[in-house]
């Protein structure tokens, strides 16, 4: 009986550990799934499409920051030292809101070169959405490069999705940046529907509007131009009757392409990218003063609701007002704008202005005063270039202001140095461009010693 | 078969003469129970003849004339009587004077300690039983050498941080190994929701009054058996059993208050405002436009730190009864802790239950469950890096604000006074919120023992160890993230949340002992173990509720974020043991364990560590008994050691390139996650130990002494990517450490008459280093500070918890700016200029016990002392902030602050907006050295006359206290503080952390007659 039951412990024991075993030491990986498996039929399109966007919607908010909070629209308010950084010019290389920017793009070009590298090779995939797919693809990879020159000058250049080779990888020109992100957008058109199911996607038209906004950035008028025009004669896109709706709702007529945020997947309290957290649960950051005047003033219009003002907020060196663009998941008004008609206008106008068409019919002043009628606010009668220059300059930030358009506005248009040294005492032509991120410069071999001027 | 001829005839003789035995009677007893020692083994020698003492000590048999009777039982020295017809056989066993046969659990197997050649400490639960801790873990402070403990800060419950001979691995957690009863339980915390810094504890769950000892195993020999988990140490707990004697119910009961150690000072508002203002001019604007107005602005003064502490009380009762006879043993115990805690509303309460039973089923099969379980009801308070704590709020908060208004109501975002970002109400942010959270820890195991020879015996058991908690939150409209943060909640945040922890163990294990003649004695292990941890959580959260007196997210407006997970991982091994010694003179050990883990790639899933060590007692050598020297050193004994352990607590399928959920515009697809790394292996640390235990003056002074050079190598670590990659990084085994160091236990009996002083000194020396990072780059970790990568950083020839920053040279007397240290002498001073300003490191550690008794009273006193560690104040970069904001209150620190050209002072010029005179360098780094009374306690043993009237065996009264008086230069509110609960990488650091709290309490230990 006891020599019995010995054996029959041992044997239970035994056959109790090699049957749990296999089950011990390779378990089933649970919601996840492995490179290998992620994109291999025509059903993983749509989900690694979804990704893409995923990544590619940070970029949004931190597009916003960098354009806004480098420039004169947006002060510090709060404890966070980036943005003190951001606020009193003396950014470093160290600043988070730097590598929230640098990451979230590179984020995306991943995504973006995982798709173009494997989803030619998937059997099966119905040729409008294998076109479509991939033209997303080349559409968002040429935007994240666009944002990469214009934020941080030469950049390497990530065509794959090796880590060794992207581990080590040096700084490209930026001449040679623009025209793979020109490249990327060309490969594009054409890919995408027209009409996509909502303008949380890409469709053709935000392609062109993208080509519009290159070929401006690059003082390529005509091609400015007629891109713009082919947006805006598509005639899906109309101007809201009122401005208020481009600050309150998501998805407002003029919208082209915006990155979408639903209950589930705001940022919320995220430092870095949450916006409504930044500009008016924390109020890192406010509007300037100079901000402040300009929106308040007449020819700003209804484009004054862009900001609001609480006196409760008034003490020490807060000036009371908050950035009105961004708000809760709840108030269906946390999408982050990449393109609007009302930007497309001012493309248009400064298109044609700088190819001296500034006055009359089809000219820069009707494209102005489009504008300007929706926000209520004075027509432009005939003036000369130069004094429409500078209207174009106070129109970009009366209507895109905290888009994150005025940095990168000041900078292409040479203005920086004498609007910013303006504002502040601390402003250094070095801040034309963002510091390479320092941890980007530790961990890449290949970029030791390759910071930019003055960092 | 002739030579077994002489034991048949003996045991046949025996029986024979056994017919002819005399009856014998009579008590045994002992000096702490004189009244009869129930329990005590009484045997005929050389027989199978025995029986045990009855409940009053008292027993009887018959035994022949002239036989011996044997007297045994455990803790006692045994007692050989001839006898030779006396009618009453009275005797009185003396307590085992030295602790060298004391039996220590080693894990699978149990060793005599003079037998023991890998490094093991001990200590008796009973040895803390006076000091007010909360958790297991507190106990091993500064009870043995080797042992670093650190309480991460004051809150009840809250996390510890332990390290044995420092830290070998650097991502990998750092945690030991604590086996309870053979079961390996959950460490860290258990809850979901991060505090800022003021995580709970799971070993909080378990009743220190419930443990009957503790063992640090520290060696690669000692940790032999648990391979690939054992780096950083095991602490191998055995809960109290019954014992082969008359019931014992005992009642422990303690009551105390509970205040903060020390309070920071701060300025008040008059200073404050002075201070602002001439920060506003210096930056070129005009003070009373920015509203700091004399005599307004500073007409209210607040003290927030005495707003929102308090005096807490602290009470814990314990009730047990033990007892058993030959077949079956019994230890149940219940109690009680009630702590509150020093922050307003913050509260710990805890039931524990426990109840171990053994059984001998027949002469060869015993049988025996562990059972423990607790429930803990922890009233939670949001601290440290939170901008909404209690404490981090309070010693931030501007004077300038009340935290009730004129009608006594709590102010909040509704009111005028409210003073807003970031300065909530820190009053209002303890008493509104709800952040329970309920754990139930279910702890237990059924055990088989099966002697199959007299040399084999087989081992089998099952254990669990289940852990749930509920978190069951709620933010009110008037606090801030319920009523200010809209991105979060608005009007009113709910969060619910469960977590489940289980793991699941199963071993059984082989023993074999067998002794060849008298002189070669072996001993063997074979063993094979799985254990299997699963947890799942989930959470929800709602937002937008009617009102405050909805407070559960049935009644919330937005029910948007909901979750739910699972996740799993295993081990699987094999592992033996092979002893021998020859004489008890010569001792081997070699030992080995194969593991199998879950966490890494098919080709490298098994990790094999091997240990040997050997011992040699020099006292059992002939030539050194016959010496003088033996008159003075009783006993003495060489130890060395050699062999590998691993740490394979990292993440699930890190070896996996993945990607996981995500949504877009309501849309559900995959987004990447990691990227994989099939290469993934092992972290595996080699350990040297030599060492060796002396005995002198008749076992009077004891001292054992180790030196340890331990090397860790493919340290698993994220290592940082460009993210040019996609990703921030990938696990890998990317480093070299190593940690070498010498520890030293000396216990001396001072005094033995009727008065008994003892006192025992531990000392630690930890030297740790990075040998090896790949690439070569320093990787920076901890806090983000102004203007450099990380608090922290990694790198080459550093020990990890070095801190990284600029040079502070000192103030510039002409224009009272910072000067730094231009270290690469481009003119600028820039994140490259940071260099190492120090490390969290301690030289020396230890800890000094002095035990006196004199009759009835005894006394313990406590010190501890930490030597030559730095702490990063990192509050300062906020509370000495050169006028980089003035949001914040100042430490009184900042009255030195330069002021006008000449002025020589360490404190930069105040000025708004500046940042550069607050960028991160050594000007934060402080002195943490110290001193610490930490525990002294003093009892009284009321006398039999009291006793006996009360129907009491004994009653012992005392009163006790915890960190009575510190000795220290840190300015901060208390040196031994950590953030982040001491993790790994950022160690030492002070961030808004609640200091540790000082309980002065009596307390009342009875046993029932």
């Amino acid at each position: 009986m006891k020599k019995s039951s010995a054996i029959f412990f041992t044997t239970l024991s035994l056959a109790l550990f090699v049957s749990g075993c296999k089950d011990t030491l390779e378990p089933k990986p649970i919601d996840i799934l492995t490179d290998d498996v992620v994109l291999n039929e025509p059903a993983d399109v749509p989900n690694v499409e979804i990704g893409l966007y995923s990544a590619f919607r940070t970029v949004a908010p931190a597009t916003v920051i960098a354009g806004d909070a480098t420039a004169d629209l947006l002060i510090n308010n709060g404890t966070f030292t980036q943005y003190q950084e951001l606020g009193t010019k003396q950014i470093t290389s160290a600043n988070a809101s730097v590598s929230t920017l640098w990451s979230a793009l590179y984020e995306t070009i991943y995504v973006a070169n995982f798709i173009l590298e494997r989803l030619p090779n998937v059997d099966g995939v119905p040729t409008a959405l294998r076109n479509q797919v991939m033209g997303e693809a080349h559409f968002v990879r040429g935007y994240c490069y666009f944002i990469l020159a214009y934020s941080f000058g030469a950049v390497p250049l990530v065509t794959t999705t090796s880590i060794e080779t992207n581990r080590n990888i040096g700084r490209t020109d930026r001449e040679e940046i623009l025209d793979f992100a020109l490249a990327d957008y060309t490969a594009a058109l054409g890919q995408m529907p027209a009409k996509p199911t909502s303008t949380a996607f890409a469709g053709e038209y935000a392609l062109q509007s993208a080509l519009a906004r290159f070929h401006l950035y690059r003082e390529n008028w005509a091609d400015a131009e007629t891109y713009a025009t082919n947006v805006i004669n598509s005639k899906q896109y109309s101007l809201d009757t009122l401005f208020s709706y481009v600050v309150t709702k998501d998805f407002p007529a003029e919208s082209i392409l915006e990155g979408a945020y639903t209950l589930t997947d705001d940022p919320g309290t995220d430092g870095n990218i949450g916006l409504n957290n930044i500009f008016v649960s924390r109020r890192e950051l406010i509007p300037s003063n100079p901000a402040v005047v300009a929106l308040a003033s007449d020819e700003s219009g209804d484009r004054f609701s862009s900001i609001r003002f609480s006196a409760d907020n008034l003490k020490g060196n807060d000036n009371g007002w908050s950035v009105a663009k961004f708000g809760t998941a709840d108030q269906d008004n946390n999408n982050v704008m990449f393109f609007r008609l009302g930007e497309i206008y001012l493309i248009r106008a400064e298109a044609r202005a700088q190819q001296n068409n500034v006055t009359g019919d089809n000219s820069a002043q009707t494209d102005i005063n489009v504008l300007r009628k929706r926000a209520k606010a004075p027509t432009i009668s005939a003036v000369t270039k130069t004094q429409m220059m500078q209207i174009i300059e106070n129109e970009r930030l009366y209507e895109l202001a905290f888009e994150g358009h005025r940095w990168f506005d000041l900078v292409r248009t040479g203005r920086a140095s004498a609007v910013m040294s303006a504002f502040s005492t601390n402003w250094q032509d070095k801040y034309e461009v963002w510091p390479v991120p320092q941890r980007e410069i530790q961990n890449n071999p290949a970029l030791v010693g390759n910071q930019n001027p003055g960092y | 078969m002739l030579r077994f001829l002489p034991g048949l005839l003996f045991i046949l003789l025996s029986s024979f003469t056994f017919a002819q035995g005399v009856l014998v009677k009579g008590r045994v007893a002992s000096a702490t129970e004189p009244n009869g020692l129930p329990g005590v083994n009484v045997v005929v020698k050389g027989t199978s003849v025995g029986t045990i003492t009855d409940i009053n000590g008292e027993y009887s048999l018959e035994a022949p004339l002239g036989s011996v009777l044997a007297f045994s039982f455990v803790g006692y020295v045994t007692q050989e009587f001839t006898f030779n017809g006396q009618t009453a056989v009275n005797i009185t066993l003396a307590e085992e004077s030295t602790e060298l046969t004391e039996v220590i659990v080693t894990g699978y197997s149990s060793v005599q300690k003079r037998d023991i050649t890998g490094v093991v400490s001990s200590i008796k639960g009973d040895a803390v039983r006076d000091q007010s801790i909360n958790g297991i873990d507190q106990a091993l402070q500064g009870q043995a050498p080797g042992v670093q403990v650190v309480q991460s800060s004051g809150t009840p419950g809250g996390g510890v941080a332990v390290r044995i001979r420092g830290s070998t691995s650097i991502n990998a957690s750092n945690r030991p190994l604590y086996i309870i009863d053979g079961v390996p339980i959950q460490v860290g915390a258990l809850s979901q929701r991060d505090f800022g810094g003021q995580d709970d504890n799971a070993l909080a769950l378990i009743n220190p009054g419930d443990v009957e000892s503790y063992q640090i195993l520290s060696d690669a020999s000692a940790k032999a058996m648990y391979g690939s988990r054992a780096a950083n140490g095991v602490v191998i707990i055995t809960t109290k059993r019954g014992k082969q004697k008359k019931a014992a119910i005992t009642f422990d009961v303690q009551r105390g208050m509970v205040d903060i150690v020390k309070k920071l000072d701060l300025l008040n508002s008059t200073q404050l405002l002075e201070l602002q203002r001439e920060a506003v001019r210096n930056a070129g604007k005009n003070p009373d436009g920015l509203g700091l107005i004399p005599g307004v602005t500073d007409a209210v003064n607040t003290n927030w730190q005495d707003a929102v502490l308090r005096t807490g009380i602290m009470q814990q009762y314990q009730m047990s009864a033990s007892g058993g006879d030959d077949v079956t043993t019994y230890y149940i115990s219940g109690s009680y802790r009630d702590e509150e805690g020093v922050q307003l509303n913050n509260r710990f309460q805890r039931l524990a239950g426990v109840l171990n039973l053994d059984r001998k089923l027949s002469s060869k099969l015993s049988i025996g469950t562990n059972l423990n379980l607790s429930h803990t009801v922890n009233k939670r308070i949001k601290g440290d890096n939170f901008l909404d704590g209690v404490y981090s709020g309070a010693v931030k908060s501007l004077p300038y604000y009340t935290p009730y208004d004129e009608n006594g109501r709590i102010v909040g975002p509704s009111s005028s006074l409210y003073p807003g970002f970031p300065n909530f109400n820190p009053v209002g942010q303890a008493l509104l919120p709800r952040f329970d959270a309920l754990t139930t820890k279910l702890l237990g195991n059924v055990n088989a023992r099966y002697q199959i020879s007299n040399e084999l015996f087989l081992r089998a058991q099952a254990g669990i160890d289940y852990n749930e908690v509920l978190e069951d939150q709620y933010e009110s409209t008037q606090t801030a993230i319920g009523g200010v943060l809209e991105s979060v909640g608005g009007k009113g945040y709910g969060v619910y949340s469960t977590t489940n922890l289980g793991s699941f163990i199963v071993n059984a294990t082989l023993n074999y002992n067998k002794a060849i003649g008298d002189k070669h004695h072996f001993s063997g292990l074979l063993g094979t173990e799985m254990i299997r941890q699963t947890s799942r959580t989930s959470s929800v959260q709602g937002r937008i509720f009617p009102s405050d007196d909805f407070t559960y997210i049935g009644s919330a407006g937005i029910v948007d974020q909901g979750s739910s997970f699972k996740a799993q991982n295993g081990l699987f091994s094999v592992f033996g043991e092979v002893k021998y010694d020859y004489l008890d003179r010569y001792l081997l050990t070699a030992g080995m364990r194969a593991d199998g883990s879950s966490r890494f790639g098919p080709g490298n899933r098994f990790g094999y560590f091997p240990s040997v060590s050997a011992g040699w007692r020099i006292s059992e050598e002939g030539f050194f008994k016959e010496s003088s020297v033996s008159n003075v050193i009783n006993d003495l004994k060489l130890r060395s050691s050699f062999g590998f352990t691993g740490n394979e607590r990292i993440g699930n399928f890190q070896f996996l390139g993945t990607w996981a959920a995500s949504t877009y515009n309501g849309s559900a697809g995959v987004s990447p996650q990691k990227v994989g790394n099939p290469d993934l292996k092992w972290e595996a640390t080699r350990e040297v130990n030599v060492g060796f235990d002396l005995a002198m003056l008749e076992n009077r002074i004891q001292v054992t002494a180790n030196a340890y050079y331990n090397k860790t190598t493919d340290m698993l670590y994220n290592r940082p990517y460009p993210t040019t990659t996609g990703f921030a990084g990938q696990t890998d085994n990317i480093a070299e450490m190593r940690n070498k160091g010498l520890e030293l236990g000396i216990t001396s009996v001072n005094i033995d008459k009727r008065l008994k002083w003892t006192t025992t000194v531990n000392l630690s020396k930890n030297m740790n280093k990075i040998l090896f990072l790949a690439d070569s780059i320093p990787v920076y970790t901890g806090y983000q500070a102004n203007g450099v990568d990380g608090t922290n950083v990694l790198q080459v020839g550093q020990p990890i918890g070095t801190f990284t920053g600029l040079r502070f040279l000192g103030v510039d007397p002409g224009t009272g700016d910072a000067i730094y240290d231009d270290v690469n002498k481009d003119g600028k001073i820039t994140n490259a200029d940071a260099v190492v300003i120090g490390n969290a490191q301690p030289k020396l550690i230890g800890g000094i016990t002095n035990k006196l008794s004199y009759g009835r009273f005894d006394l313990s006193v406590f010190f501890q002392f930490s030597l030559g560690n730095k702490i990063l104040n990192f509050s300062k970069e906020t509370f000495v902030n050169a006028g980089q904001d003035i949001q914040n209150n100042q430490s009184v620190a900042a009255l030195r602050r330069w002021q006008k050209p000449g002025d020589i002072t360490d404190v930069p010029r105040y000025e708004l907006g500046n940042t550069f005179n607050n960028l991160h360098s050594s000007r934060f780094l402080e002195d943490g050295s110290y001193l610490r009374l930490k525990n002294v306690s003093i009892g009284y043993n009321l006398p039999s006359r009291v006793t006996d009237r009360l129907k009491m065996e004994r009653v012992r009264i005392f009163a006790a206290a915890t960190n009575l008086w510190t000795y220290t230069k840190y300015t901060g509110a208390d040196p031994e503080v950590s953030t982040l609960d001491g993790s790994t990488t950022a160690q030492g650091i002070d961030f808004f952390t609640l200091p540790q709290v000082r309980t002065l309490s009596v307390g009342l230990n009875a046993t029932l007659k």
